[in-house]
């Protein structure tokens, strides 16, 4: 009985070993197997995304990792690698597809590949109302946002310098 | 402390020890704005800044609730109109004076304690304090598991019990964390103020300064060196960045 089971096991094996070969043989052909995913790509002429389209492929989870932990903890907000930005460009303004649909940027590759994630379970999926950057290009402007309009400015010249004083004072 | 006051709900508790610091003399009207610096986005933030904010609970005015809804709009916060569960991250308060009837109202969030007990009793990390003094929820961390509200005095941090289906981009939320005023880090972060602070003064109550208090130019740091501004139960030790005047 043990003994069956051994050599069961084993076929397993060759039979998951065959398939990864098969799946690889079309990764290094860098062909795409007919069943793939299709992505919807942005349709404001933009063709290049952040980083080349494999790394991204690869990779874009890391990116945006990285990004959610500097925005959260030490208030980076650059664009670039920016969840809210990827939605702006890929997903377009008013749509009424939501995560989850085939035809929702991350879903169509997340669904197919079977990988689940609770990204959008707080973040939108979509863009919010004048945001949505499928009309422009969005990679060719990546400028600091503008100061909100609403304060009046008293001071400001010597803010800087002052707060260089308080920090050597310590002023606790 | 006797063991009667023990068990008195923690709202009024904070309401009582305010009422006990009141009768401070109010000074006349204030030029109550500040400004923020705006810093470059790919900037962390700094130690050398320290937000907090002044209300001039004389200028607060009763049944006025212009911040609360602000605060609402801008961050997404909608109701189910199950007020002991429904999310708030500002309220506001009234307290009154059992002896001469004085009532005093003013808006409640969190104080962004220098010390904050919600950071310390945190298991996974995810209620922390940014260098610039702004305490948050690390929402991608946190397990729900509520420790922080429980630590927190002055009651400012609300569980998600619900699906959250209307966010803003800027303030993702959602079911099964924690929550509470993050100071509109949002905006702060790109030189603005708080939607709370702005609507005051729109409401022309101007009850409300947001500013450095590090920094001994900015407005805020005028006014609590010239009027001072009182903590909450400055007895727990917290040092918060939310200062009140008149309690
Ligand atoms: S007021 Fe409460 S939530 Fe805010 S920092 Fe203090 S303990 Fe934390
Ligand atoms: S509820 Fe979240 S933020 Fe609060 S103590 Fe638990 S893990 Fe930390």
């Amino acid at each position: 009985m043990q003994q069956l089971n051994k050599r069961m096991h084993n076929t397993l094996i060759t039979i998951a070993g065959l398939a990864m070969l098969a799946f690889s043989a079309f990764a290094f052909a860098g062909e795409k197997p007919s069943f793939a995913p299709k992505v919807p790509h942005p349709t404001n002429g933009s063709t290049e995304c952040v980083q080349p389209e494999d790394e991204m492929k690869k990779n874009h989870m890391n990116y945006l990792l990285h990004q959610r932990d500097q925005t959260m903890h030490e208030g980076i907000r650059t664009k670039t690698y920016s969840l809210k930005e990827c939605i702006n460009c890929h997903v377009p303004e008013n749509s009424e597809v939501r995560f989850g649909d085939d035809k929702h940027f991350c879903s169509s590759c997340h669904n197919f590949t079977a990988v689940s994630i609770d990204c959008f379970q707080c973040h939108m999926d979509r863009p919010m109302e004048g945001k949505g950057t499928q009309g422009e290009n969005p990679h060719s402007a990546h400028t600091t946002p503008t100061a909100n309009k609403t304060t009046i400015s008293t001071d400001v010249a010597d803010t800087s310098k002052s707060v260089q004083d308080t920090k050597e004072a310590g002023n606790e | 402390m006797s063991n009667s006051d023990v068990n008195i709900s923690r709202r009024s508790f904070v309401e009582k020890s305010a009422t006990a610091a009141a009768a401070l003399t109010i000074a006349p009207g204030m030029f109550l704005h500040t400004v923020a610096e705006a810093k470059p986005a790919d900037q962390a933030v700094s130690s050398a800044v320290r937000w907090g904010m002044l209300i001039d609970t004389a200028k607060c005015a009763s049944g006025c609730t212009a911040c609360v809804s602000a605060c609402n709009t801008e961050n997404g916060i909608a109701s189910h109109d199950r007020p002991r569960t429904d999310q708030q991250w500002i309220r506001k308060v009234t307290l009154r004076d059992k002896q001469t009837k004085h009532e005093i109202s003013l808006p409640m969030l969190c104080q962004h304690c220098e010390k904050p007990p919600c950071v310390d009793v945190c298991p996974t990390g995810a209620s922390f304090k940014r260098d610039d003094g702004i305490v948050l929820v690390d929402r991608h961390i946190c397990i729900g598991c509520r420790y922080c509200m429980m630590a927190c005095p002055y009651k400012a941090r609300s569980f998600a019990h619900e699906t959250v289906d209307n966010t803003v981009d800027h303030q993702p939320r959602g079911k099964g964390t924690v929550e509470s005023c993050t100071m509109c880090v949002h905006r702060v972060d790109e030189g603005g103020t708080p939607a709370c602070v702005e609507a005051c003064s729109e409401a022309e109550h101007g009850a409300m300064i947001f500013g450095d208090i590090k920094n001994p130019d900015s407005e805020i740091s005028k006014q609590l060196l010239k009027h001072g501004g009182k903590q909450i139960r400055a007895d727990l030790g917290l040092n918060t960045g939310v200062r009140y005047r008149g309690i």
